[in-house]
């Protein structure tokens, strides 16, 4: 019984890791840039909302909505005012840019906070639910409940809307797409946007199950890179089942191991997955070999 | 038959590089003018240099995005530690060790490399690296003293006690200068030109008959050796070894170094081991503020001189210009 209470518990946080990891999926997909500054941005919204939630004594969910806002106008300000005039550079430029630009907001969350460790109130009561005997826990429910919709609107906006046809079309050639009529430049600037927006409701829903430090977002972003390493880069679907798998073995190493293996599983998974399986379960090629 | 532009060029540069090995003989009197915590931050400067080297061949050169840097570092740093402390050596004789533990690691991790895990893969995957030393400088207690750290007896030097800043400076300043000379020699033969090729285009590169696994291994190789000397100074610097000192803060700070100075540029590790070491003294040191202000500067690199500030100098004189700096 034990293994079925740590895969349902690891479940509840994998979801967070998978969300992330979409999240990262979706800007990668969209611009072909990995977002070395995701974890930060994550880390960001969650401040957001405390901000707004207990700064400014706004409701939980208002504070959500308008954090969600605010990181989503970061985002495509990011790519109006500093990704778009070094496009045409090196691929490398854009990827320390946007981990440049996690420094900058890990800086300014730790000046304005310092090292202390903050923990965000629940906006719903707390609560435990038996199944069977596996415990689950309201924070469980929430998030998984919060991903999963996340998840259907994701797979709808994809699947039924042409704007995942656009993604294909802008991810395969960018220069083919803008000949076909698609914006390439707003589009890039509003996936930027929608990726910022989906890692803060991440960052909001991490915060309610673990305390909030400047230095969480390095934390997220490893994870999140987990997720995506396991299922393959580039793979919606890959990204959650890779967030979900993390989620339970991080459980399982951790009980039956031994509780160090927690913090490390991500970097295990992360170096093993790469050097046997680069591509993870989903992604397509990705290595280059000479 | 006239001059040709190139030859011109050269004995230009020729004349610029010789005006560069005037900065460490007029660097030697310092000390006499500094108390002792402005010699601990120039000696900081000097520890960084190879650091910054050994950082900026793999990521400016060989152009890997390679992030574990502070993994080498860390790795030099507590050989050092180790090799005091445990075994007894002096700290003289840990250089080496030190420098070789780095470079050893340094060709782990080209190994993902030459497996074709490239570009953002490696640099995920070295990021996650680095974390697991942390990791295990932290478990490994009983020899790394766990998170309390461990404290490095006094460092010397063939028995001359370094106890000042001062005589730090001197042996500081002779190990960084050996590092650049070193690097530098480096580049100018055909395995800077390899890099270079490697850099721009690798499977051109190999085509060419260019054996590129080999010169990888060797560009990481050195870069941990660099890096771990680097570590080996640090350790006699600071005394005192502790894992958080070797976290992605310190990434950051190392990242930064080499972007400001500019990439691939051997004159541009050196001016971003100075001025980013120089940076938290002249701004208030606040928590938070030096990752804001490292953040900012590296945006504004990136935007508006993205060859770094040593891209400023070959503006200033074209013999200033790195000759295996090449975009």
């Amino acid at each position: 019984m034990m293994l079925a209470q740590l895969v349902v518990s690891g479940i509840a946080a994998g979801m967070l890791y998978a969300l992330v990891a979409l999240s990262m999926t979706v800007v990668y997909r969209a611009t072909t840039v990995v977002n070395f500054g995701h974890g930060d941005m994550v880390a960001a919204g969650a401040y957001a909302v405390l901000v707004f939630a207990v700064g400014l004594g706004m409701p939980f969910a208002a504070a959500l909505v308008l954090a969600t806002v605010v990181l989503f106008l970061f985002g495509v300000l990011l790519q109006r005012v500093l990704l778009q005039p070094i496009i045409a550079g090196p691929h490398l430029s854009l990827a320390m840019m946007v981990l440049a630009v996690g420094f900058t907001l890990r800086g300014a969350e730790r000046l304005e906070w310092g090292n202390e460790v903050i923990n965000l109130a629940r906006p719903y009561p707390r609560g435990v639910f038996m199944l069977g005997s596996v415990v689950v826990t309201m924070d469980d429910l929430v998030i998984t409940g919060c991903v999963l919709a996340l998840l259907l609107v994701l797979f709808v906006v994809f699947h039924v809307t042409p704007i995942g046809r656009i993604i294909q079309a802008v991810f395969q050639t960018e220069r083919g797409a803008a000949l076909v009529g698609i914006n390439v430049r707003a589009f890039h600037a509003v996936m930027w946007g929608t990726g910022a927006a989906l890692g803060a409701i991440g960052g909001v829903l991490l915060a309610l199950i673990v305390p909030l430090t400047p230095d969480m977002g390095q934390w997220v972003l490893l994870q999140g890179f987990a997720a995506m390493t396991i299922g393959g880069f580039g793979s919606l679907y890959g990204a959650l089942v890779g967030g979900v798998l993390l989620g339970m073995m991080q459980n399982v190493l951790g009980f039956y191991v031994g509780t160090v293996f927690i913090d490390i599983t991500a970097y295990l998974v992360i170096i093993l997955v790469l050097l046997i399986r680069p591509n993870g379960l989903f992604g397509r090629r990705s290595t280059v070999r000479v | 038959m006239a001059k040709l532009p190139q030859a011109a060029a050269l004995a230009a540069s020729w004349r610029g590089r010789r005006a560069f090995w005037l900065v460490p003989l007029l660097l030697l009197p310092v000390p006499a003018w500094l108390n002792e915590y402005q010699q601990y931050v120039i000696n900081m400067m000097l520890m960084y240099v190879p650091v910054a080297v050994g950082f900026n061949l793999v990521v400016g050169n060989l152009g890997l995005l390679a992030f574990s840097n502070v993994a080498f570092f860390g790795i030099g740093a507590y050989t050092t530690g180790v090799l005091m402390l445990q075994v007894g050596l002096p700290w003289w004789l840990t250089i080496i060790p030190a420098g070789l533990m780095g470079a050893i690691a340094g060709c782990a991790t080209s190994v993902p490399a030459l497996r074709g895990v490239r570009s953002f893969y490696l640099a995920i995957m070295t990021l996650a690296f680095g974390e697991l030393m942390r990791w295990i400088y932290i478990r490994w207690e009983p020899v790394t003293g766990g998170s309390m750290g461990m404290a490095v007896p006094a460092p010397d030097l063939f028995g001359w006690p370094l106890i000042t800043e001062a005589r730090k400076f001197y042996v500081f300043l002779a190990l960084a200068l050996l590092v650049v000379i070193a690097t530098d020699r480096l580049l100018r033969t055909r395995f800077g030109r390899a890099f270079l090729a490697i850099k721009s285009n690798e499977v051109a590169a190999a085509a060419m008959g260019i054996p590129t696994d080999r010169y990888i291994v060797l560009c990481f190789g050195w870069s941990g050796f660099a890096v771990g000397i680097g570590g080996a100074m640090y350790a006699a610097l600071v005394g005192h070894l502790t894992p958080v000192s070797f976290d992605l803060t310190e990434l950051i700070v190392e990242f930064a170094m080499i972007m400001v100075g500019g990439l691939g540029s051997l004159v541009g590790s050196v001016i971003g081991a100075v001025v980013i070491t120089a940076a938290p003294q002249v701004f208030l040191d606040f928590p938070g503020f030096q990752e804001l202000v490292f953040g900012v500067l590296i945006i504004l690199v990136l935007l508006f001189l993205p060859n770094g500030l040593a891209s400023l100098l070959a503006r200033l004189h074209p013999g200033l210009r790195d000759r295996y700096h090449r975009e």
